[in-house]
């Protein structure tokens, strides 16, 4: 099948390129560093039973800046070397390509999660403990496909609106913020924690934080609706905008002054 | 192989000699560097980017480690998270001096930066100094702006006070960054990791989370190096309701530990140039 | 320094050898006991192909790499020893499109390395104007040298390498991408610079270049220095003789029997219908040799000196056995 052989290529051409590229591993060196930021914080205030959240939270970092790294760097590459155009001719292979891309450095960032439990258990003499491992390999998984078709988005916002690349930088904190990463949204004031909602990365970090606790896991099924329904948007918008680029190559015959 | 000697051609007029020596001035140097650091900033940001993009990060940025006060139910964290996390982005900010001391070496100009008569040191001092004006804004416009609506409130002089002490403690880091940078000249591929990487180890034991105080006392004895400890206490002090009498030893612990560091950043861009040559890493279009 | 009579030389090598060491790999001998002195004054050639040490050399000379060992001196400095002293002397251009701050206006550009070297306020104002006039890039001073044309761009590399009015001026591949009309304007102010009583030191591989500013030209090859002089001299490298070349020869028998001569060397091309007659006597044979075309009806004759890319090809274009080249062809 050319499309689960495409996912492979992107996967195996992303890994190649990653290799000897300091710039890619980033969030990996910085992931230890912020977990201690963290747990320290909450150690100081006398609250180790935070711990967990202070080691999921480097991890979400990790997982969601590598993300979007791929979704920013990839176009800017192909643009610069003149193959984006014939990439995006072929509109099936080119969102697989992406797709297998995307996946490859979602699955090298989840070295930081290893990372982060390792730092949080150096610093509290103890490790966080995983209460609900299945839930929490599902929520990782699905967030990892999430993560996948949201940066799919971001890689077509990139080619269609060339200006929006200036605000990669920008994309970290106020997504840290709403995605709930570190503070759970629920204690943000009500008009930050509505539209934070929508951002399935909110929905995520609050089942890891349950999936780790001890106590259950109060209504896993439709949280767990939420990150697919959200997660899923990804994918449709994501196809609606691979679209729209492509017909604007059709019509223009060139991307370069998009 | 035989000496071979070519003969002289004919004379077409006197053969220009040796003119006498000019001493480089430092601070020219600095300044005419300057204008690369301030057309590199023009085109880094628009007035757009800086204010939604860059501003808007960094503001959230402030929030997002401010808010860890609402998960603590504790709301002197709050306070002490944020005005760290404030004068942090302005250290986070000129800590991109790392990266920026590497576009010499894709500019080009490197080669005949070694090959001049002037020092290499105040280029790269006056070549990144963009990130200074920047930071301390951000960071300004976190203490003063953002800051009252987390109800952190400042008079005119304590203000006044606090926006020059995050002036000299971006100046003074900006040492520590150009030393490091020295060091990733040798290796430019490593600029992102090693200015991030430094400046989460900077807020880590400077005081910026948690007290200084909380480190073991090697841990201590760096962060006393490092001048965004002092600086950080003069605006924690001044913060407090110190008067701007409170700030005097921070501030000149501050002067002298940045000094130093830019003493050690002049060595090590002298040793790095001298490398160079040793080596051959310098090329000509380089 | 040198003898105090004549001023000192403006390029003087000892046994001069660089080594490089890549990580992990082979060392390469960049250099190899090069001997060379070019005298103050005049346009001096440094011809070879890539990677022949040329680059190398300039980079020594410039102080940007130090020697593994042997000497170099420029105009009797020590490059290692008083390097500041070498690079208030010194000039640099390269060719290419790097080395400029593209964000900078070309005035800009050359405030900046005013102040490199050290130059007052004032002079440095009245040396930008100058030197941006000089070069004809005074209407567009202002403009971001990003903007400009690659020919633009390296006439602002040509307006850097003189702020300081350096008595000697290393050009590495100067012309390297010029159009061919900046490429000559650029040989006529490399002839001005002459004039004025500069040294210019010229590394290039376009020998119509070499052929037309050069004083001397030196070839370099492996690291070694295989021929050195004016061009004149260099010529004499090649063939001791005379070169005559017979256009229009479609078949070369009939000419065969008249040529065979003693000292008479004949090589035909079919593809460009030539015969090239290399005559190793004096004068008498010259003659005997016109003579012979002459009557076989050949009009269209030159006769002159080999050029100096055949030169070229004569004393590098072939890589036989390394090091050893032949110094005759067609022999």
């Amino acid at each position: 099948m050319s499309v689960v052989r495409t996912v492979a290529t992107g996967v195996v051409v992303q890994l190649r390129q990653m290799r000897g590229t300091p710039d890619w591993f980033l969030a990996l060196f910085t992931a230890p560093l912020t977990t201690a930021v963290f747990v320290t914080i909450f150690l100081h205030a006398g609250r180790g039973d935070l711990t967990a959240y202070g080691v999921l939270a480097p991890a979400l970092i990790a997982l969601w800046q590598m993300s979007l790294q791929t979704a920013g760097e990839l176009i800017a590459k192909d643009r610069e070397n003149g193959s984006l155009e014939a990439l995006l001719a072929a509109p099936a292979p080119f969102a697989a390509l992406l797709g297998g891309r995307v996946l490859a450095v979602v699955a090298v960032s989840l070295v930081a999660f290893a990372e982060a439990w390792a730092v949080g258990w150096a610093l509290t003499g103890s490790p966080v403990d995983v209460a609900h491992p299945w839930v929490f390999l599902l929520v990782l998984g699905l967030t990892a496909l999430a993560m996948t078709g949201w940066a799919g988005v971001m890689a077509c916002v990139f080619v269609l609106a060339r200006s929006a690349r200036t605000f990669q930088n920008s994309l970290s904190y106020p997504f840290y913020v709403l995605g709930g990463v570190l503070v759970p949204v629920s204690l943000l004031p009500t008009w930050v924690e509505w539209p934070s909602r929508l951002v399935f990365l909110s929905w995520s970090s609050d089942l890891l934080r349950d999936a780790l606790a001890a106590g259950p896991v109060v209504g896993l099924g439709a949280r767990l609706a939420a990150v697919v329904g959200l997660g899923a948007a990804g994918y449709v918008v994501a196809h609606g905008l691979l679209g729209r680029t492509l017909q604007r190559v059709r019509r223009t015959g060139s991307l370069a002054h998009a | 192989m035989p000496e071979l000697t070519t003969p002289a051609p004919e004379a077409t007029g006197s053969v220009r000699r040796p003119s006498p020596g000019r001493r480089p001035s430092p601070g020219r140097i600095v300044a005419a560097a300057s204008r690369v650091a301030l057309a590199d900033l023009r085109t880094v940001y628009t007035p757009l980017t800086w204010s939604v993009g860059w501003l808007g990060r960094i503001v959230t940025q402030v929030v997002f480690f401010a808010i860890i006060g609402l998960l603590l139910d504790d709301r002197e964290a709050l306070v002490r998270l944020f005005v760290g996390q404030a004068v942090m982005v302005a250290v986070v900010e000129v800590f991109m001096s790392v990266a920026s001391t590497t576009w010499e070496r894709s500019t080009g100009t490197l080669a005949l930066l070694v090959s001049a008569p002037g020092p290499l040191w105040p280029v790269f001092v006056g070549r990144s100094l963009q990130w200074i004006p920047s930071g301390v804004a951000t960071s300004g416009v976190a203490l003063f702006v953002v800051g009252p609506f987390l109800g952190v409130t400042w008079t005119v002089g304590a203000a006044v006070a606090a926006g020059l002490t995050v002036l000299l403690t971006a100046c003074a880091m900006y040492g520590v960054a150009l030393s490091l940078a020295a060091v990733v000249l040798r290796g430019p591929r490593w600029r992102n990791i090693v200015s991030n990487v430094a400046h989460t180890l900077v807020m880590l034991v400077t005081g910026v989370t948690v007290p200084v105080a909380t480190w073991p006392g090697w841990v201590q004895a760096l962060a006393q190096t490092l001048p965004m400890t002092h600086g950080l206490d003069g605006v924690r002090a001044l913060q407090a309701g110190g008067g701007p009498g409170a700030v005097g030893e921070p501030l000149l612990w501050a002067f002298l530990t940045g000094a130093g560091w830019f003493a050690l950043a002049a060595l090590g861009f002298t040793l790095f140039g001298e490398a160079g040559r040793r080596d051959g890493t310098i090329d000509l279009d380089e | 320094m040198a003898a105090t009579t004549s001023p000192p030389d403006a390029l003087h090598l000892e046994s001069l050898t660089r080594v490089f060491t890549p990580r992990g790999k082979a060392p390469v001998t960049a250099l190899d006991g090069v001997d060379l002195r070019l005298p103050a004054g005049g346009v001096h050639g440094l011809l070879g192909p890539n990677g022949a040490g040329k680059t190398t050399l300039c980079k020594i000379a410039c102080t940007v790499l130090l020697p593994t060992s042997g000497r170099a001196s420029v105009l009797g400095f020590d490059v290692v020893r008083d390097a500041a002293e070498v690079r208030r002397e010194i000039g640099i251009v390269f060719g290419g499109e790097r080395g400029l701050y593209g964000r900078l206006s070309a005035r800009e550009n050359l405030e900046f390395w005013c102040a490199m070297h050290g130059l007052g306020r004032r002079e440095t104002r009245t040396r930008v104007s100058a030197l941006l006039d000089r070069l004809g890039l005074a209407d567009r001073a202002d403009s971001l040298v990003e903007t400009f044309s690659r020919g633009m761009k390296q006439r602002v590399h040509l307006a850097r390498g003189l702020v300081a009015d350096p008595p000697l001026l290393l050009l590495d591949e100067p012309t390297v991408g010029m159009d061919p009309v900046s490429a000559h304007d650029f040989r006529a102010l490399v002839g001005e610079l002459r004039t004025e009583g500069r040294t210019v030191v010229l590394t290039t591989h376009d020998m119509a270049e070499a052929e037309s500013v050069c004083d001397t030209v030196t070839f370099v090859d492996h690291g070694r220095v295989v021929g050195t002089g004016t061009p004149g001299d260099v010529r004499g490298l090649l063939a001791r003789g005379s070169r005559i070349r017979v256009h229009d020869v479609a078949d070369a028998r009939a000419l065969a029997g008249p040529l065979d001569l003693p000292g008479v060397l004949t090589t035909h091309d079919p593809a460009r219908r030539t015969l090239d007659v290399d005559v190793e006597g004096g004068q008498d044979v010259v003659g005997q040799v016109m003579a012979a075309i002459l009557a076989a009806g050949h009009t269209s004759v030159t006769a002159g000196p080999p050029s100096l890319e055949e030169v070229y090809l004569g004393l590098l274009g072939t890589d036989g056995d390394g090091n050893r080249r032949g110094m005759r062809v067609g022999s």
